[in-house]
């Protein structure tokens, strides 16, 4: 079985190859409205992405993974090993090709759709047409266009309370740090239902939803009076402290939290079908789940790191200082859609990208008047790359397989 | 880089605003030595000053284009993109009327301004460089409402937009003045005809200050 093994390699690099993308491009959307808005340096939101989307790989990504995301495929392809064995590696190299084409062209592509799309094709080809599952597949392509426009309605809201009861009064430090105990809290609350909601992590407590409200419900209350406190124990009371530097100091958490949100997320686009693989060489056989050995986790989540780094630096460099208008109270907002549209998107089982939600809560801010420029047609041009990346991602795929075919 | 979040922030049209009421303050001040070393018999720099206006009216020529061309469809401002368009226009329309003095001025530097009408020549020149360096001020004290929204900001802004009004009225006065003094003195007509001319494109300087500022107005209307 040299031949396996020798997918396995091949599987290997191109999964890193995929985690490393990830890390250098799609972590600057999770750490961009932090870096733009001068909450941390770059140097700190390198170091913060790269730590937290290693342990959001490891402790909270997906220990048992759906070998077809999402169950848009049917399992029923995956009957013989040796079909499944070469059409996880096509999934995987059409999708690394397509990421590769859209950072060359710089188009707005998200690894989601490049791997959603990979993994039809070679359902497509494995088991033809009948194995794609229509219904799931139109609500996750509905899901795509929901999210940043829920995502929108949430920032613009959040910004214009933000106004209303913050920074359009005259004493705006004081009252940002009176309220900010509502902020904090409301964002904790969303922090951790959509971490008992939707890592495996709170799934293995089985927390049933009216506790798991309860639960986050006290404990927000709880860190947002400790933040409070501590707001207050750190900040001294200058003349020149506005509403902004106490949202800078929440805006570090919210962005911490994105970080590690996106770890535990997309490291499976990475190693999804390199489970798969590995899988199938060590055992044979393959089901409608594996589970995810640790240090492929690892793997993937030192493959995002690496990305992060190497990359990372240039991108953020890139946005800080394009995005200059950008404020923390802005930031907040953006951040706080972002999380709160993945968690409702996770919690209905929508597929969504921190990406999506991102671009929605900053086009909400937008039209709220906050950023002194926006482009918002850019979103068109987003979501056609969007819809183009499924069926291109997916002919490539459908290409590859029978090339492999025909070779192995 | 695919970065969608980056390709949704433009460069802030503001930046360019605040550059360009820069320019036009900056060209005040020459302005308004040109004029002094032109009534000045020593001075021989007049020339000099003018290039210099001429040179920083292209500049912030190109800062206007600028702003113009690089503000796609759809894009999303705290202030509609035609006033932000108009209000430009009337910003520019200032340099343009200091450019425009001192062009009419130099097509007939000898015998240049009689003396009895320099000090009111002085007066004018005064009245209206004070609005032209408000409006630096406007602009930068407009876009911190933009950034918090607060009514006491409105208000300051508001407050140097009535400054402007007042100041504009006052040049208005002096110009008047100065031309029923020059109609009635006993000099050649084409002297009185430089003069009456030189006073009207001075006097028109603060008029475009004031449409600016009037612009900035219906920009902060809620």
């Amino acid at each position: 079985m040299t031949l396996n093994y020798c997918i396995l390699i091949v599987g290997y690099i191109f999964g890193f190859y995929m985690a490393w993308n990830i890390g250098a491009n799609d972590v600057a959307n999770s750490m961009a409205s932090a870096v733009g808005a001068k909450a941390i340096t770059i140097r700190q939101a390198v170091f913060i992405a790269g730590i937290l989307n290693v342990l959001g790989a490891i402790f909270i990504g997906s220990h048992v993974t759906n070998t077809i995301r999402k169950g848009i495929v049917s399992a029923e392809i995956l009957a013989d090993p040796q079909v499944a064995l070469i059409g996880a590696l096509s999934a995987l190299l059409a999708a690394a090709l397509w990421v590769s084409f859209a950072t060359w062209k710089s188009l707005p592509v998200s690894t989601t759709h490049a791997i959603v799309g990979a993994m039809i094709g070679f359902g497509i080809m494995a088991g033809g047409f009948s194995v794609i599952k229509w219904g799931k597949l139109a609500a996750v392509v509905i899901s795509w266009i929901i999210s940043p426009f829920f995502s929108i309605v949430i920032a613009f809201i959040m910004f214009k309370v933000i106004v209303r009861l913050i920074i359009s009064k005259k004493n705006q430090f004081t009252k940002a740090l009176n309220l900010s105990p509502y902020f904090v809290g409301l964002t904790i609350f969303v922090i951790i239902l959509s971490f008992l909601f939707k890592t495996p992590l709170g799934k293995k407590l089985s927390i049933e939803t009216p506790a798991a409200l309860a639960v986050s419900l006290i404990l927000s209350i709880i860190f947002g009076i400790i933040c409070k406190n501590l707001l207050s124990r750190f900040i001294k009371k200058k003349s020149t402290n506005t509403a902004e530097t106490i949202f800078k100091r929440i805006q570090i958490g919210t962005s911490c939290y994105v970080a590690l949100a996106q770890g535990a997320n997309d490291v499976a686009n990475a190693i999804g079908p390199l489970a798969v693989i590995y899988f199938i060489v060590k055992t044979g056989n393959v089901g409608a789940t594996v589970p995810v050995p640790f240090f492929l986790l690892f793997f993937g989540g030192i493959g995002i790191a690496c990305g992060i780094a190497m990359a990372g630096h240039r991108v953020m460099d890139t946005i800080g200082s394009k995005i200059t208008t950008l404020t923390n109270t802005r930031g907040f907002a953006i951040d706080f859609a972002a999380a709160t549209t993945v968690l409702v998107a996770s919690k209905m089982g929508l597929p969504v990208s921190t990406t999506h939600a991102t671009v929605g809560g900053v086009l909400g801010v937008g039209l709220a008047r906050g950023i002194e420029a926006v482009n918002f047609r850019i979103i068109f041009k987003i979501m056609l790359y969007w819809f183009l990346t499924v069926p291109a991602a997916a002919l490539t795929s459908m290409a590859i397989f029978k090339i492999l075919q025909l070779i192995l | 880089m695919r970065i969608p979040f980056m390709s949704m922030f433009i460069a802030s049209p503001f930046d360019g605003l605040q550059e360009h009421a820069e320019k036009v303050k900056e060209c005040a001040w020459t302005f308004q030595q040109a004029i002094e070393c032109h009534i000045s018999e020593k001075c021989k720099t007049f020339e000099e000053f003018r290039q210099d206006v001429i040179r920083m009216e292209s500049e912030a020529d190109a800062i206007k284009r600028s702003i113009r061309g690089h503000l796609p469809k759809g894009t999303l401002m705290p202030v509609d993109k035609f006033q932000l368009f108009r209000y430009l226009r009337e910003q520019d329309s200032v340099l343009d009327a200091v450019e425009d003095a001192l062009d009419w001025l130099s097509y007939r530097s000898i015998p240049g301004i009689p003396e009895e009408l320099q000090k009111d020549f002085f007066l004018l020149v005064d009245a209206n460089i004070d609005p032209i360096e408000e409006l630096s001020t406007m602009v930068s004290e407009a876009r911190k409402y933009f950034k918090n929204f607060s009514e006491k900001q409105r208000t300051l802004v508001k407050d140097i937009i009535r400054n402007l009004r007042r100041q504009e009225h006052e040049a208005d006065k002096v110009e008047a003045m100065l031309k029923a003094k020059i109609l009635n003195m006993d000099i050649d007509p084409v002297t009185i005809f430089h003069m009456i001319m030189l006073a009207e494109i001075i006097g028109s300087i603060a008029d475009h200050a004031e449409n600016a500022g009037d612009m900035m107005r219906a920009m902060i209307a809620k």
